[in-house]
């Protein structure tokens, strides 16, 4: 099936199907079309727009007239109109079919799964109300607008269309990149196994991202997730566990495979940017560094809560530090002092990894709402991209401080939290995978 | 013996169990299904009278430990059918009537083989290991350490079967109270590789043989490292025939 996977994030040719009269309300309602037919603009390839309504200006208004041999539709439909023009997708499209309203009875959904069985074709849904997003080609079927994150490694499965535009929602928010995005919806067809099938082989794909609520043959699931991560981290958030006795055993299946969990849709994210931007963390050992004393207490209090231990830097390095900046203190942590700038972030996170005794280090910004200076920050990322074998993550504890960070290192390969406890989540995440890799390379 | 004769062994004690129209395999057959699978067992040996019971009493030596032989009785001790300890054979005459009478007092119409007469094993560290069919993932293996601590704090691990050394040991591991296994307080460590194996071993029992839909053995002594550990007692269930 990967063939007619790929085509669902890499179409070289989209029909967009809608009827923009008759229907005012719900997912297949004209204002959520019409929002289709805008977020496709910046599409690479080659859009078709048809409205069986006739009513939309410039609109094809019958499906005969669209060229044979497109690679995907996405069909905003209510599932009475798909059945009645099920024969005619078929005939247009070679590849795969993304069905986006719900609604369809047992007997539609047999008809839907007999129609593709004996064809190449495949269906992501129905009720993949989130549709499908690839950034680097410009691929944007979602039903809302201004959804559209920026480019980057993450990829995100969502079985669930809410919860996968909230996904989208926070990505875009927060300035981390999300490369690929689907949701599947009730998965007559396509399951979100197959979806990791093909992104494990993605080359744009640093991290696979997914929200279930069930899971559909989960020994095959299982046995995807324990492939992928050979390649790449896998993150799994999982609703529906308060009603679930079984969890406690989902989660040592997760474990077993190598899977990262989180629970919140913050976290995944969160733990999914540091992944796809940080290398993996070889050992429990956390320098501090900081331009606020105090505040590293809260670094210290959530890196002992998971485990890890603050890093004593070696003579050499303490000296070599103190040496060219007399005024940096360090004890528990590397305190740089309140008015740090660019060239004693970048000399002093330098020498701490080149420390053997330091495995990862978190590096603290600041009181930066008045005198940011965006160079600084920068600074910082620039050290942290020519890490290769220590991961270091960033916080600015104040949100709106945390904004302007972020905004300053846009595109630049390092992590930036708005809290001491989701950095230290992430460096968790980062050790957890090194962990998987290192199982992986033995083995076992 | 090869894979493929092990196998047979254990579908025929299956099967058999199967023809009597029964979904839970006594003691006395789930550990031949375990020893036939490579696990280590108690001895265990069915007297179906006093004479059998005195005989094999003195083969496996004393003390030994007696238990009601019934298809009916699952729970043992609950029909005061088990006796720990015995170490003569006037002991034995008097106990073997007596779990014959308190078996037919908890149950009227329960058929009774007779007694099993069982190795004493010296107090260890007792641990559970069990396995289940989930219905999505399928054969899962279960761990934990005997008494309150799987009972009362929930102390549990799971894996996915069939598993490496590496995920039993982990399992093992990731338990709470993993130091009494490891040894608190000047007591050895446990024979921690040989439960390592027998979880391996029951992971592909279970993996093996779908129709078996859980296994409990409860308690497992687990000996000081390099004594190895054994199974006092297992049950195991077949899924409702189709």
């Amino acid at each position: 099936m990967s063939n007619e996977v790929k085509a669902i994030f890499e179409p070289k040719s989209v029909v967009l199907v809608g009827a923009s009269d008759g229907i005012r309300e719900g997912i297949v309602s004209p204002a959520f079309f019409h929002s289709l037919v805008h977020n496709m603009h910046r599409f690479e390839g080659k859009t078709y727009v048809v409205d069986l309504s006739g009513k939309l200006e410039g609109a094809i208004k019958n499906l005969n007239q669209v060229p044979k041999g497109r690679d995907l539709a996405v069909v905003v439909l209510p599932s009475k109109l798909v059945m009645k023009n099920w024969r005619n997708l078929l005939n247009l499209v070679m590849k795969a079919i993304v069905l986006v309203a719900g609604g369809f009875d047992q007997q539609q959904r047999e008809e839907l799964a007999r129609g593709v069985a004996k064809r190449k074709v495949c269906i992501l849904g129905p009720n993949a109300t989130a549709g499908v997003i690839n950034t680097s080609k410009g691929l944007c079927a979602t039903l809302e607008r201004g959804f559209m994150p920026s480019r980057g490694g993450i990829a995100v499965i969502s079985q669930d269309s809410a919860v996968g535009m909230a996904i989208l929602d926070w990505a875009r928010f927060h300035g981390v990149g999300v490369g690929k995005f689907a949701s599947t919806g009730d998965s007559v067809d396509v399951t979100e196994a197959d979806l990791l099938e093909f992104l494990m082989h993605d080359e744009e794909t640093k991290v696979i991202c997914i929200y279930l609520q069930s899971v559909r043959d989960g020994r095959r699931f299982l046995g995807l997730i324990r492939e992928a991560v050979k390649k790449k981290p896998v993150v799994v958030m999982k609703g529906g566990t308060a009603q679930d006795e079984r969890d406690k055993i989902f989660a040592a299946y997760l474990k077993q495979v190598g899977a990262i969990r989180v629970d919140i849709v913050e976290e995944l994210l969160g733990v999914a940017d540091a992944l796809a931007k940080q290398p993996p963390m070889p050992g429990d050992r956390v320098a501090v560094v900081t331009n606020a004393d105090g505040a590293a207490t809260l670094v210290a209090d959530a890196l002992s809560r998971k485990e890890f231990a603050l890093a004593k830097l070696s003579d050499k390095v303490t000296k070599k530090i103190t040496r060219k900046y007399q005024d940096i203190n360090i004890v528990e942590w590397v305190d740089l002092g309140i008015g740090a700038k660019a060239d004693r972030y970048k000399f002093v996170l330098e020498q701490v990894l080149s420390d053997h005794g330091v495995d990862g280090v978190v590096v603290m910004n600041e009181l930066k709402l008045s005198f940011l200076e965006p160079e600084d920050v920068q600074a910082i990322a620039e050290v942290a991209e020519k890490s290769k074998d220590k991961p270091v993550v960033s916080v600015t504890m104040a949100v709106g401080a945390g904004v302007l960070v972020r905004e300053a290192v846009k595109g630049k390969n390092i992590p930036v939290y708005d809290s001491p406890e989701k950095a230290v989540l992430a460096l968790d995440a980062l050790r957890s995978y090194w962990k998987t890799r290192t199982r992986v390379e033995k083995g076992v | 013996m090869g894979l493929a004769a092990e196998k047979g062994k254990v579908a025929e004690i299956l099967n058999s169990t199967r023809k009597e129209g029964r979904r839970e395999l006594m003691e006395l057959e789930s550990k031949r299904v375990l020893a036939a699978w490579g696990v280590p067992v108690n001895r265990t040996e069915l007297a179906r009278d006093i004479s059998e019971a005195v005989k094999f009493a003195r083969e496996v030596r004393y003390p030994i430990v007696l238990k009601i032989a019934s298809p009916d009785i699952i729970h043992k001790s609950e029909a005061k059918g088990v006796r720990v300890g015995l170490s003569s054979e006037l002991e034995i005459r008097q106990s073997f009537g007596d779990l014959i009478d308190n078996a037919r007092a908890y149950k009227p119409d329960a058929k009774i083989l007779g007694v099993t007469i069982q190795e004493y094993l010296p107090p260890a560290r007792e641990v559970i290991v069990g396995a289940l069919q989930d219905p999505s993932f399928g054969a899962t293996v279960m761990f934990g350490l005997g008494g309150v601590w799987v009972e009362v704090l929930d102390d549990i691990s799971f894996r996915l079967a069939p598993l490496s050394a590496e995920d039993a040991r982990e399992m093992i591991q990731e338990i709470k109270g993993y130091p009494v296994l490891a040894g608190i307080r000047g007591t050895p460590p446990a024979d921690v590789g040989a439960l390592v194996d027998i979880i391996q071993k029951v992971g592909q029992l279970a993996h093996e043989f779908s129709e078996i839909a859980e296994m409990d053995l409860n308690p497992i002594f687990t000996f000081d490292d390099g004594k190895g550990a054994m199974v006092a007692d297992a049950r195991i269930i077949l899924v409702e025939s189709k």
